[in-house]
């Protein structure tokens, strides 16, 4: 199993009932913000970053959101480009995994094409391109894109951003949401004929069957509780990848999960809670409902479904005020000594065939050195155990550099033709 | 469709084959375009009392059709909407020039319409249209706004009976389920033309509508200012406008006899 540090960068210092009073994405007022602690949250989550690529982590993983306080990337490229550096200065063979650029948001495809390209040609071939379709929010309201065309433009996009890495000549592009008279980027990826592609999603089907039909890996990056959401989320990826005939390698699959540990059970709660809470009342939690599930942006069939059953978003909706024991009790932390980490940590990754965890560990109101001891410590102890789960199965979604397999077949498919969202 | 009376339904191959659009059609008269509002076609007790002098001819949104959800990613932009609109009128052969009326996001198309074409509409009546946009006259998005304060936007006086059957959901749980689903949608497809809630150039073309035009708004408006019922009457040459007192976003139901006499007066026998 590949495991990952993953790191937001989060406003630390917001003060109690904030969330009573704002949202923690849109219109978050910047008045309540001292500058000298926006400055200090970089500064923190690149050197966690960084400690977790010295700490014997496979890869650093990081999102993309937009006028958001829980999350300050507006541009994840500008990160993966100072860690590519960094990372290749001192010889620390991570892969550089942005989660990554949302494509049902983006109007300029070609700059996210050229911006992978140039950070894996920085990092030497260790990009792994992770490509969200977007929350709503993030792309509607933020961006300006109509709800209903999301998908449709992440569709789009990705073709292109796929055809523009692997074609070695020229081609004009003629979309329907851009048109190319010429499109020849440069640089071209190191890796040919492109990096490992990653998809992230919260459970539609329409975008596992995408992973399937391109070989991509499937990203589910949730706050919702794995105890509610994961046998159906999880199970419905792997009841596909059997229809389809496909092999159940669990290294197509990552997840998120907030992780801490400490040397003792309790000691890991005493220091943790609070952070926790904080994370999940004030971060994601803090986002308004309305404007992650904007009208058009949920299709027609998936309405019904989320009419009659709404249990894919698991505990979403009470994220705002829930509560530490609630977190735990679903799933949406695991928290406790080295010896109970790594045992919940293996039983998540087995019983739902994870063969890439993505360690959150550095979040919330976390001060730095909380957050650095947290990281070097599952460093040194977890991880190396975690390493062995899933050992015997290839991982065909990782930079060979890395040691990966990937493979590709001579001509990649089109992006899937454009559909309902 | 919810109905108070029983309409026909007439289905128009347009757009080259790829879009079925769906008209709503009831009454007896000279032909009135009715284009619904953002959440799709419902048929209110205004348009009842309409259509014992008019026959109302309402198309529906494509997408917004039962069964035919996926008609909306044939249509790509508000151009393609008003062309695709126009070819489906001209293919009805309607008998004589019809009367073009739109409520809000219906109002916008209704008024594109009779600049992009303006020789086709006898005479124009707008409900609180959108379609313009300026700072210090506020719009808020109908999409964002939580489902528990929509009542409010629409309507001055939420307890008002208009108010209480629009937004008490049907008992059965299926029959809720699926009237929710298809609002939602109806919501999407229409958002499709506007969003962002802005000016989408309506503002450039609005001079080219020659036909007699009546603006009615509702003072209180809280989904679209009514400082712009100004705004379009200064920009549509001689037009008339109606600001109603004690108003929200619906004139026909909130003030409906009120609407109703305005509306009688301009459009004549």
């Amino acid at each position: 199993m590949k495991v990952s540090a993953f790191a937001q960068v989060a406003y630390r210092k917001f003060a109690d009932g904030f969330e009573k009073q704002n949202d923690s994405s849109v219109t978050t007022p910047w008045s309540l913000v001292d500058p000298t602690e926006v400055r200090a949250a970089y500064k923190d989550y690149l050197d966690g970053l960084m400690l977790a690529a010295r700490s014997g982590f496979d890869g650093l993983v990081f999102t993309e959101h937009g006028q958001a306080s829980y999350d300050m990337m507006a541009n994840p490229s500008l990160v993966a480009s100072a860690l590519a550096y960094a990372t290749e200065s001192e010889g620390l063979n991570v892969a550089i995994y942005p989660a990554g650029r949302s494509l049902g948001k983006s109007r300029e495809p070609l700059r996210v094409a050229e911006e992978y390209a140039m950070i894996d040609n920085i990092c030497g071939g260790r990009l792994v391109a992770g490509f969200p379709v977007g929350l709503m929010y993030d792309a509607s309201i933020n961006n300006g894109v109509p709800p209903i065309e999301i998908r449709g433009r992440f569709d789009e996009n990705l073709a292109l951003v796929l055809k523009a890495w692997r074609e070695n000549d020229a081609f004009m592009f003629n979309g329907k949401f851009s048109q190319f008279e010429c499109v020849n980027i440069w640089p071209r990826p190191q890796q040919r004929p492109r990096p490992p592609v990653w998809l992230t999603g919260t459970g539609n089907p329409a975008t596992m069957q995408v992973v399937f039909d391109q070989d991509f890996g499937f990203n589910y990056l949730s706050w919702f509780g794995t105890k509610i959401t994961g046998p159906r989320i999880f199970g419905r990826f792997w009841e596909m990848a059997g229809k389809l005939g496909k092999p159940l390698n669990p290294h197509q699959l990552g997840i998120l999960q907030v992780a801490c540990v400490a040397a003792t059970d309790a000691e890991a709660e005493r220091k943790y809670k609070k952070h926790i809470e904080y994370l999940f009342n004030r971060g994601p939690g803090a986002i308004a409902g309305e404007k992650l599930a904007i009208p058009g942006g949920i299709g027609l069939q998936g309405l019904h479904a989320l009419m009659r059953d709404p249990s894919d978003f698991g505990i979403a909706h009470e994220l705002r005020s829930v509560s530490y024991a609630k977190l735990v009790d679903v799933g949406s932390v695991i928290v406790g000594s080295v010896a109970t980490v790594t045992e919940q940590l293996t039983e998540l990754a087995k019983t739902h065939r994870i063969g890439n965890l993505h360690l959150m560990m550095q979040f919330g109101s976390m001060p730095r050195e909380l957050a650095m001891e947290n990281i070097s410590l599952f460093g040194k102890e977890v991880v190396p155990k975690l390493k062995n789960v899933w050992k015997d199965e290839p991982h065909h979604w990782w930079p060979e550099r890395l040691g990966g397999r990937p493979r590709y077949s001579a001509t990649q498919p089109a992006a899937r033709a454009m559909g309902g969202a | 469709m919810a109905g108070l009376v029983d309409t026909k339904e007439r289905l128009v191959d347009v757009w080259g084959g790829r879009v079925k659009l769906r008209f709503q059609i009831v009454g007896t008269g000279a032909p009135l375009i009715y284009l619904h509002p953002a959440a799709g076609l419902h048929f209110d007790p205004f348009l009842a009392t309409l259509a014992k002098r008019y026959t109302i001819v309402a198309p529906e949104v494509p997408g917004t059709s039962p069964g035919d959800g996926n008609a909306i990613h044939q249509v790509d932009d508000l151009w393609d909407l008003v062309l695709l609109y126009e070819e489906g009128i001209r293919k009805l052969g309607l008998n004589g020039t019809p009367i073009l009326m739109g409520q809000s996001f219906g109002g916008m198309l209704a008024a594109e319409l009779a600049a992009h074409f303006p020789a086709m509409f006898k005479k124009l009546v707008l409900f609180d249209p959108i379609g313009l946009r300026r700072e210090g006259l506020p719009i808020t998005n109908w999409m964002t706004t939580p489902p528990p304060a929509l009542a409010a936007l629409l309507f001055k006086d939420t307890s008002h009976p208009a108010a209480k059957a629009m937004f008490t959901p049907p008992a059965d749980p299926e029959a809720a389920a699926n009237g929710t689903a298809a609002l939602v949608w109806a919501l999407g497809c229409t958002g499709k033309f506007v969003w962002p809630i802005a000016d989408k150039g309506l503002r450039k073309r609005l001079h080219r509508v020659t036909a007699p035009t009546l603006v009615i708004w509702g003072e209180d408006d809280a989904l679209i200012s009514s400082g712009y019922a100004k705004e379009f009457g200064n920009a549509i040459k001689g037009s008339r406008v109606e600001v109603i007192p004690n108003c929200g976003h619906i004139p026909q139901l909130e003030q409906g006899e009120t609407a109703l006499k305005l509306v009688n007066a301009f459009l004549g026998d």
